[in-house]
């Protein structure tokens, strides 16, 4: 069946295409225009923007840590309380598997990554994944505090075992790339250290945070990965800690290196409260360093939940809950931490963090290596999106939030004399075209012919939110899912994998390894595609030649 | 031998599902319970509810909302069973039905570390068949006073009447606070919540100057993995009800024996794959039962099913991981799982929404 969205605007940056123009859909993928066929469907979209599925790389989904999340926040609440949790303005169970894949699908996002599954919990995960309609998903596998690769590293075996390590986890999860966090801080906080930076050891193994973040940086070049490594570095939500992230920008030397939510590390220790904005010192940091990408991770005003497997940060952070709840895990590897925070626009604080994000969103010129997220759910719920991308293209809009935050927190910030705004062009590229790029998804991000048909058309207006909110049509592989803002049809999606060369030895070696720490056979971390209990489940995308 | 029965007569399976298709359909509020089963059949039991408007409790919510209370109200420092298997030093085992909740659990974590039980079952061949096993407290009753003790002087508050001697107490208290990692390890099953906040506030308080942490047991029937389930698929617990469109979740008023014996249910789905468990309420309702042994219940319609990870592949929560796992059947094709059953039953209702 051939498919036409005729006279659109068409927003392509990938091709180089921003002019009106028809899109022809057929099996799914996004054809030529015939020389003469019959169009068997048509859809007139003049007045309207069209461009391709936005992909987001860093939300997290799905998994134990984010079902706890919810559970944690599960309190009785009649459907008309707006609360759960925070500012969802959905009714009460919208914060569930169905609710995330057509909420993300109203907006026109089409891929979604889930950038923290630890290796033992990897089947959960791919489970709540299987259960979220509309949308592709994929996940990264987090490494970097686990007993068998700090051994390697105390014992120097080299980049090969590393790699065979790597790869070998990366299969038995099921994750398209490999992620760190807080490298070395969660083993080092089982051995009661309570602070953790890039320089340090951890206890026992005499290994240093960079040392494993350079580790893990070769082992997913070497692996020829599409994705970099992703970072979380050490030293999230602390006062100063812009020095965390400017040392491990440095460290990346020139080999690309992706930082995760970096809004969270651009903190400096000025101002009245020893609490600063060092977000245009950090912009210039990665201006600078062009193998770097990074995504901001943006706070917005709210209540939310801040799920992570940095557990050190959490257990720091536990007792500044809002409300005062909240659960940490000393997890096989890193763990994880649920912490209620309820970002307020009258706090000192809060206010200088969401003025970081949008400092480092205007202030980094390149929209190809900065990208869009709030972390979710830990900056702000990923409903809150539409707000962002209104503020990102409205310095008026931005103005008029300022007027009514405390003068206090933004002096400590550049914020008001940013004039920049994004253009649709701009847009598009850091919400489709670049994260394409960065994950190594040839089909997807853009309007070419061969892509997948994952569209999105917008209807523009002056409200820029309402039009992100509510796509005017989306179409996943080239069915109609969304029309108006709702989600018409919901079918299911697939999960994308990276399917590196394992090499047999490994796996024998992981057996015994397995056999002697647990007494126990590695099996039960195997995501296996049977049990995942809908056909078909995985994509593997290619690693790079 | 016959796999369905309609009204305890032996009937081909097809006319059991249809039977029971009609029953779930025909009912105002129906509510689909038990809930012993696999991830599959927890997620075709939410499925099911959505679609009618049911509600889904699981025979162990009690104990899983205990445990979820402490974590909804306060605070709860917890850690995994392979990791406690790998770096404890020191074991505070509390209370009663350990052994009972976690049958592997000498097996897994009584080697090569200290270990104190309080308050231990009464019953023989608890705490006193292990060697190495210190018992601190007489009796399950005395647990939340000693626990709480046990807080008090762990930040040196003074306490009266102490139930056992202070000097137990204190004695017990600077062992756990020279371990390097301890672990708490409890069963929901057999505890007050209130019991369960005191021992995890400890648990918190030790953590100023070492590092605790806090091992909850599992209760039966998988009931770890259908709430995960439940958690992610609604973004609520059990005791969750569809009867308005969308999930809502109330630990009183979706309790399904509640529902049951006030009249407010006017049929029930049982379902109990790990055994043939009888539903806990008095009332008699149209009852649809998905059970491993088929004569123990009286019903509308009854239909046998499998054993998770027995009789067909599963993925069920695993105690010594305390993650999902998949399982691969012993005896595939032996019997049928309650996700087929379910699915088969959602295939007969009336104009299906998709979902």
């Amino acid at each position: 069946m051939l498919t036409r969205l005729a006279g659109g605007h068409v927003i392509d940056p990938a091709n180089r295409r921003d002019a009106i123009g028809d899109i022809f859909i057929c099996d799914g993928r996004i054809v030529d225009a015939p020389a003469g066929g019959t169009v068997d469907e048509s859809y007139d979209i003049s007045n309207k923007i069209i461009m391709a599925g936005a992909i987001d790389i860093h939300s997290h989904i799905a998994g134990s840590n984010e079902t706890m999340g919810r559970l944690v926040l599960s309190e009785q609440r009649a459907p008309w309380d707006g609360f759960h949790p925070g500012h969802f303005p959905r009714p009460a169970g919208a914060w569930n598997t169905f609710e995330t894949g057509c909420t993300y699908a109203a907006m026109g996002f089409t891929t979604v990554v889930e950038p923290a599954v630890l290796p033992h919990q990897a089947l959960q995960a791919h489970l709540e994944l299987a259960d979220i309609p509309i949308i592709d998903k994929a996940t990264l596998t987090v490494l970097g505090n686990d007993d068998f690769l700090l051994n390697l590293l105390r014992r120097h075996e080299g980049g090969v075992a590393i790699r065979d390590y790597a790869a070998w986890t990366l299969s038995t999860s099921r994750g398209l790339g490999i992620k760190v966090i807080n490298a070395g801080g969660a083993a080092a906080f089982k051995d009661n250290l309570r602070a953790f930076s890039l320089d340090d050891e951890v206890p026992e193994y005499g290994v240093s945070s960079r040392a494993i973040v350079k580790a893990l940086q070769h082992a997913v070049h070497e692996l020829r990965l599409t994705h970099p490594l992703h970072v979380h570095c050490n030293n999230l939500g602390l006062a100063g800690n812009v020095e965390t992230a400017l040392a491990t920008i440095e460290a990346a030397e020139n080999l690309p290196l992706h930082l995760a939510h970096l809004q969270f590390y651009g903190y400096g220790k000025e101002g009245p409260r020893g609490f600063s904005s060092a977000g245009a010192r950090l912009a210039e940091a990665v201006n600078a360093a062009k193998s770097v990408t990074i995504d901001v991770g943006q706070v917005m005003f709210g209540q939310t939940v801040t799920i992570s497997c940095d557990v050190l940060r959490q257990f720091n952070a536990r007792n500044s809950a809002r409300p005062k709840k909240w659960v940490i895990c000393d997890g096989d590897s890193n763990g994880a931490g649920i912490v209620p925070y309820d970002y307020k626009a009258t706090d000192f604080f809060n206010v200088v963090q969401w003025a970081v994000g949008l400092e480092l969103f205007l202030l980094i010129n390149d929209p190809w290596r900065v990208f869009f997220t709030t972390d979710h759910p830990n900056g702000a719920p990923f409903t809150a999106y539409p707000d962002i991308l209104a503020l990102l293209m409205d310095r008026d809009l931005r103005a008029e939030w300022m007027s009514r935050l405390p003068k206090e927190a933004l002096e400590v910030t550049t914020l008001s004399s940013i004039a920049r705004e994004y253009s649709l062009v701009d847009i598009a590229i850091m919400t489709r075209a670049a994260p394409a790029k960065l994950l190594g998804l040839k089909d997807r991000g853009h309007l070419g012919v061969g892509a997948l048909a994952d569209i999105a058309v917008y209807s523009p207006g002056n409200d820029k939110a309402t039009m992100f909110r509510e796509a005017a049509l989306v179409f996943k592989n080239g069915q109609l899912v969304v029309r108006d803002g709702t989600v018409r049809h919901a079918p299911f999606g697939r999960t994308l994998r990276a399917d590196p060369d394992c090499e047999s030895g490994i796996k024998v070696r992981m057996r015994d390894y397995y056999e002697e720490r647990y007494g126990l056979s590695p099996d039960f971390m195997m995501v296996v595609d049977s049990a995942i209990g809908r056909p078909d489940p995985f994509e593997i995308i290619p690693c790079l030649n | 031998m016959a796999e369905a029965w309609i009204r305890g007569k032996p009937a081909p399976l097809d006319d059991a599902i249809a039977e029971a298709a009609n029953i779930v359909a025909g009912s105002r509020q129906p509510v689909i319970a038990g809930l012993g089963t696999d991830v599959a059949g927890a997620r075709a039991a939410i499925k099911l509810a959505r679609l009618v408007g049911g509600v889904v409790d699981h025979m162990h919510s009690d104990a899983l909302l205990r445990d979820l209370g402490v974590m909804r109200e306060a605070g709860m420092m917890v850690t995994m069973p392979t990791e406690a298997h790998v770096r404890a030093d020191f074991l505070l085992l509390v209370g009663p039905g350990l052994i009972e909740a976690w049958q592997a659990l000498p097996e897994r974590l009584f080697a090569k570390r200290r270990i104190v039980w309080l308050c231990p079952d009464t019953a023989a061949g608890s705490a006193g068949a292990y060697e190495n096993v210190t018992v601190v407290g007489d009796t399950p009753a005395e647990l939340p006073a000693i626990v709480a003790l046990l807080r008090a002087r762990c930040v040196g508050r003074p306490v009266a009447n102490p139930p056992i001697a202070l000097a137990t107490i204190d004695a017990l208290v600077a062992e756990l606070k020279r371990a390097r990692f301890g672990v708490a390890v409890w069963s929901a099953a057999r505890h007050d919540s209130l019991t369960i906040e005191m021992l995890c506030g400890l648990v918190n308080d030790l953590n100023a100057g070492t590092r605790f942490s806090g091992l909850p047991l599992a209760s039966a029937d998988n009931a770890a993995a259908v709430q995960q389930v439940a958690g992610w698929m609604t973004g609520y617990p059990l005791r969750t009800g569809f009867g308005r469109g969308v999930p809502e979740h109330d630990p009183w008023r979706f309790e399904a024996s509640r529902l049951v014996d006030s009249g407010e249910a006017d049929c029930a789905v049982w379902i109990s794959a790990y055994g043939a468990w009888p539903p806990t309420w008095k009332r008699d309702v149209p009852l649809v039962a998905l059970t491993g042994n088929p004569n123990t219940i009286r019903t509308h319609v009854t239909i046998t099913v499998g054993r998770p990870g027995l009789d067909h592949d599963s993925v069920e929560h695993l105690a010594a991981t305390g993650t999902l796992a998949a399982a691969s059947a012993r005896h595939p094709e032996a019997a049928a799982s309650v996700a087929s059953v379910l699915e088969k039953i959602i295939t007969k209702l009336p104009a299906a929404r998709p979902c």
